[in-house]
């Protein structure tokens, strides 16, 4: 069988995260149908901002559909998951999260993210990692921002496993 | 049949408004969700979220996991998802969710139901006619065990509009 080491990259044990680093993720996604109201319906998310298109308009937040914050916050997450948490063994927790300005279907995200801390977790076999991402939309607007934190694996028990 | 003219219909609405909350008052919301290995691939998939944790069986389980684990952000979404008729539909945006904790692992088959205390409310300096409202809602599973819990806060909109 194939080993889990096999399926990862080897560039994200715990070892390799030092705080202060901060990079941009490879990859961008717009938020469309599927992702907007599709995943606002899927999550049982009733406001109907999320997929009336006629619902909001005129309003302050802008005309048309605005994506549910927290599918923005996932985005960003997602598009930071194969650099943050590819070797990770569980997500333990958010905090601090931000909803800066409204996403409508149609904008783009590209994710932003720094390691705010790195520390021992209590099985020996790993450490937490804290991070704080950006999720950042076509005009370089900032439209989400918060902490996470994950538990992820140490090169020194897992490499080869 | 007689004509069809929409003012002579009673609109239904839902939803709460600011003066509907009371800090301490609890609510037990709606239907419940059980979330299963499709829904999983749909969420993690569409967040762009390719971690084999959530997507292939066989890594899970070398992990110790019986199945997939159900990505915990689409745990999250959902026991927020669940609230957002008693919580904020008839509100307003949300503006932030603090001190979220995942607390064990969602299996497919796994049936979440979320309730919520009101934590704090205050009245708008900046946005008349508005107020702020936080809440602790947790999620739990079909065993009464706590999966996830946070803080949401969103601006709420005031039935009397008296500023």
């Amino acid at each position: 069988m194939t080993r889990a080491s096999q399926l990862t990259g080897s560039s994200t044990y715990f070892e390799d995260f030092q705080v202060g680093q901060r990079v941009r993720h490879p990859r961008s996604a717009t938020l469309g149908e599927v992702e907007g109201a599709m995943l606002a319906k899927l999550v049982m998310n009733t406001a109907q901002a999320h997929w009336n298109e006629h619902f909001l308009k005129g309003s302050p937040l802008g005309s048309g559909r605005v994506v549910f914050g927290l599918i923005t916050a996932s985005v960003t997450i997602g598009l930071t998951s194969e650099d943050t948490a590819e070797n990770a063994l569980a997500e333990l927790g958010l905090d601090n999260l931000r909803f800066r300005a409204p996403v409508h279907h149609g904008d783009s995200i590209t994710a932003y993210s720094e390691v705010v801390s790195t520390e021992p977790a209590e099985r020996d076999d790993a450490g937490i990692v804290t991070f704080h991402h950006w999720g950042v939309n076509q005009d370089q607007v900032v439209v989400f921002e918060g902490d996470r934190s994950i538990m992820v694996k140490r090169r020194s028990h897992w490499a080869g496993r | 049949m007689s004509n069809f003219d929409p003012n002579d219909f009673v609109a239904i609405t839902r939803g709460h408004l600011y003066e509907d909350f009371e800090v301490g008052q609890q609510f037990d919301h709606h239907w419940g969700r059980t979330l299963s290995a499709g829904d999983n691939s749909l969420f993690s998939t569409a967040t762009c979220h390719w971690s084999p944790m959530y997507l292939n069986v066989a890594y899970a389980q070398t992990h110790g996991h019986p199945d997939l684990v159900i990505n915990p952000l689409l745990v999250l979404c959902t026991v927020v998802g669940l609230s957002v008729e008693d919580l904020s539909e008839a509100g307003g945006p949300f503006l932030g969710l603090d001190r979220c904790r995942f607390h064990r692992p969602v299996y497919p088959g796994d049936t979440l139901s979320a309730r919520s205390v009101v934590v704090a409310k205050r009245e708008s300096n900046s946005r008349p006619g508005m107020g702020t409202v936080t809440w602790h809602t947790e999620g739990r599973n079909q065993r009464d065990e706590v999966v996830v819990d946070c803080q949401r806060t969103n601006l709420v909109a005031m039935r009397t509009r008296t500023r």
